[in-house]
């Protein structure tokens, strides 16, 4: 079958050096779903920025139907049929889904031209209707959920007669029940004749969903292979470049006691709307409890209250007994060792050196840091400190003295996880630990928890990455409208109970 | 840092190719005008000595500029704090006298008290009512300004003079030469040694510039992040009333209408131009002191008018700031294409 876009030796060199795709040749044909999969930072998403004209390439050349084209901003891109789906989806919630579906598009008549509403509402009807999405066109954006916000993503691009969708990681921001559903849309399109290119790490997906499947890894196309003919544990090893394990690594621990307790947390927003609800829960030593939960259901305010962000209206945190609700952030971190989710903004400082946010509170906790009365800070010590961390958690950085910012995402995230285990706390809080990072960083990182595990620090996970809870976690609680509604011991549950409290609550589990 | 060091050399360059276009355009000799600056700036002791003196309140403020940007409070207060630093320096010579050795201690602590109290006033608005420090040091400039203006020409003011200023302070608070040589240029450098080490060094100067780069992480990390707030505002404030006594106690020796003039505001530009880098801070505001000092004797053997100088500074602002700034996109693209070229062939 003939390749319908080809791309062709297709160099992307992220300024000053990054080598995002490193001289990537794959056709794709028409009509078919091509998964393309790699690691974080493989190339992947950059990829399908340079096809739809998001980013310039640096070298290399694009075809359709085999004419050379090249696409200078995403409107040349889809006028000639080729549509992108982000990430973070981008609607306004405040209009509806027919607003939203032709705004930049719209039907105009007379001659002044007005907006002509009917017969836009009609004309995204009917292509709700012909792709079977069963979607209200005057409802607003704001009310729908999440999944059906993002078939309005896809309805825009179909309503501008794409015939070429890429998404990039669509099931990263759905429940596992939401999946489904996605998939049968995405078949129904291909029969209808839609090529789609569908960017994933989500190996299962990819193999549920795909007729072909590119694998990449650091910049570098590795294969093209028909679904039907590869499994997991093959796509994996292309991914990762070596096996991978899939099965928890966790071994019988035996747990102390009691480290954390909150009793009765509740968070109210000015209005009244409690946003942590009587919240109740413990953390022994040598446990690792997982908090799973749709994003926005009180997992922010719980991070914040436990770190000293935000004063909670009622109940108490208690660390090793001591009530930590009204200390100093400073005298939190006597007790809590905290890596946050978002490493740019709480986690570090890119623009300083890698030895600056390495001391971070240990400069403050620990004596040995300081000289002349904790007026001048050691920085021989603070030297030998940075390179031990570096050298124990194998951060990859060219010198102590380069800046946090030139490290991959994988590398930040040991420098971070290194500094806060060294912190020698109780109690571990980590706020999805594996975002954003690939495989073999998120391997380490889990082996890092296990072994605080082991050491019998009492660790609270909060995730959105449910097989990563299954992995480690001891038990699993799970959040919904700012309510623990399920406390679940992990050999005893299974995904599906687990989302399905994750999506209904309480009430219907 | 040898990039830091070209793209700054390149500015400089780029600035003085525009200013030779500007005076070829107004009929004026750019290389005879640019050899008179410089003959009057830096050739010989005596000019050296003038520019290095006149680079004083240039160098302080900017300093004062370049720690409170480099920490994150936007103050930006440094005339406010000028002129009440030399207000309170004056007014200690007035009243007091000591001999040097204590006169001229005492007069530097109250010109630094003078300048952090204004400083401290914004920083104490801040933490008590959450007002920006941005806006409130800005409007403190105006009543700093009238304030002393009024205080120079009613309760202080010398009624043998012509014009509103206070009368001489003593004479033991005036900053001896060394040589060719004003003392104050010894406590310039001495206040950039001291900052350098209190910024680098410090346990305090590391939470300053980590929480100038990203404050929530500085919080989190169990940084006193309101406390160190506090402590730049009136260091930063303190530097900017050190260049005012310096002003007053190394020139007219007395609190004249006027006696602010535009320092403060150039060393802010001048915070600007060192990308916040304290050692920048010094080496730019030497550069521009050098300009201004070499204006006016171009003025006197050329027909170049001084104001030159200004069109001049601005120009090397603009520029130096945007080579900058696109000496790091150009290098990094020139860095990318060579490696996609490599790739590939």
């Amino acid at each position: 079958m003939e390749d319908f876009i080809s791309l062709e030796h297709i160099v992307k060199v992220y300024p000053p050096s990054l080598l995002a795709v490193d001289n990537v040749s794959v056709g794709f044909r028409k009509g078919e779903i091509h998964s393309i999969v790699g690691e974080n930072g493989a190339g992947k998403s950059t990829l399908m920025k340079l096809l739809y004209g998001l980013i310039p390439f640096d070298s290399g050349t694009v075809k359709m139907n085999g004419a050379p084209v090249r696409f200078h901003k995403p409107g040349d891109a889809i006028a000639m049929g080729i549509g992108m789906v982000h990430q973070e989806i981008e609607l306004i919630p405040q209009y509806t889904v027919w607003e939203n579906v032709v705004l930049g598009a719209e039907p105009v008549r007379g001659l002044g031209g007005t907006l002509d509403t009917t017969g836009a509402i009609e004309l995204v009807r009917r292509k709700i209707d012909e792709f079977q999405f069963n979607l209200d066109p005057s409802a607003q954006v704001e009310r729908i959920s999440v999944a059906a916000r993002q078939k309005v993503e896809i309805l825009k691009l179909l309503y501008r007669n794409v015939s070429v969708l890429i998404l990039d990681e669509p099931t990263a921001v759905l429940t596992p029940q939401e999946i489904p559903q996605l998939f049968a849309e995405l078949k129904r399109l291909r029969e209808a004749g839609t090529t789609i290119l569908f960017i994933s790490h989500r190996l299962d997906e990819v193999l549920e969903l795909s007729d072909r499947i590119t694998v990449m890894r650091k910049g570098k196309k590795i294969a093209t292979v028909a679904a039907s003919d590869t499994d997991k544990g093959a796509l994996a090893q292309m991914m990762v470049g070596r096996q991978v394990i899939f099965t928890s690594k966790r071994t019988p621990h035996r747990r102390g006691d009691c480290v954390f307790e909150a009793k009765g947390l509740c968070v109210a927003r000015r209005d009244g709307l409690k946003l942590l609800d009587d919240v109740s829960f413990s953390v022994h030593a040598g446990e690792i409890v997982g908090i799973a939960g749709v994003e926005g259901n009180g997992q922010f305010e719980l991070v914040n209250s436990i770190m000293g962000l935000r004063t909670p209206s009622s109940g108490s945190i208690k660390v090793n007994g001591r009530e930590i609700c009204g200390l100093p952030i400073l005298e939190r971190r006597r007790l809590i060792s905290f890596v946050p989710q978002d490493r740019a903004r709480m986690g570090a400082s890119l623009a300083a050196s890698i030895l600056d946010n390495a001391i971070m509170t240990h400069h403050r906790l620990e004596p040995s840091f300081s000289a002349w009365r904790g007026l001048v800070l050691d920085y021989r010590h603070a030297r030998a400190f940075t390179d031990e961390l570096v050298r124990r958690f194998s951060v990859q950085a060219s010198s102590r003295q380069s800046l946090f910012r030139s490290l991959s995402g994988g590398n930040q995230q040991k420098l971070i996880l290194g500094r806060e285990f060294l912190l020698s706390t109780p109690f571990f809080l980590m706020d999805q630990p594996t975002r954003g990072l690939d495989v073999g960083s998120s391997e380490y990182v889990h082996g890092e928890i296990l072994s605080m595990r082991e050491a019998d620090r009492a660790v609270l996970l909060i995730s959105a990455d449910l097989e990563e809870l299954f992995l480690i976690a001891d038990r699993i609680l799970v959040m919904h409208r700012g309510q623990i509604v399920a406390d679940l011991t992990t050999e005893r549950t299974t995904i599906q109970e687990v989302g399905r409290y994750m999506l209904e609550g309480k009430r219907t589990a | 840092m040898t990039r830091r060091i070209l793209s700054g050399v390149l500015g400089v360059v780029i600035a003085f190719v525009v200013g030779a276009l500007i005076m070829l355009i107004e009929g004026f000799e750019p290389l005879a005008t640019y050899g008179a600056l410089a003959q009057f700036s830096l050739g010989g002791i005596g000019p050296l000595a003038t520019t290095l003196k006149n680079s004083v309140p240039l160098v302080l403020t900017g300093l004062s500029a370049a720690i409170a940007f480099a920490s994150g409070p936007v103050n930006l207060g440094q005339p406010g704090q000028l002129v009440f630093g030399a207000l309170a320096a004056t007014l200690g010579g007035l009243y007091i006298s000591l001999p040097p050795m204590l006169e001229i201690p005492l007069l530097l602590l109250f010109a630094i008290a003078g300048g952090a109290l204004w400083s401290g006033l914004a920083g104490l608005l801040k933490q008590a009512f959450d007002m920006s420090e941005f806006i409130v040091t800005l409007m403190l400039n105006m009543i700093a300004d009238f304030f002393t203006a009024w205080a120079i020409a009613y309760p202080f003011m010398d009624r043998k003079a012509f014009s509103p200023m206070t009368p001489p302070i003593a004479q033991s608070g005036w900053m001896p030469d060394i040589g060719p040589l004003s003392s104050s240029v010894l406590l310039m450098l001495a206040a950039v040694a001291v900052m350098w080490f209190v910024f680098q060094r410090w346990r305090a100067g590391y939470e300053w510039r980590i929480t100038g780069q990203n404050s929530l992480f500085a919080r989190l990390g169990g940084c006193d992040v309101r406390g160190n707030f506090m402590a730049v505002m009136l260091v930063t404030g303190a530097l900017a009333g050190l260049a005012g006594g310096l002003v007053v106690m190394g020139g007219p020796h007395r609190f004249i209408k006027g006696l602010g003039a535009n320092y403060a505001w150039d060393g802010i530009m001048i915070a600007i131009m060192a990308n916040n880098g304290l050692i920048e801070t010094l080496i730019y505001g030497v550069f521009v002191a050098a300009i201004q000092t070499g204006a006016l004797g171009m003025e006197l053997i050329t027909n170049v008018p001084s104001e030159i100088a200004q069109v001049l500074q601005a120009v090397l602002v603009l520029v130096i700031v945007a080579t900058r700034e696109y000496a790091v996109v150009v290098f990094d693209r020139l860095a990318a294409r060579h490696q996609a070229k490599e790739r590939t062939t």
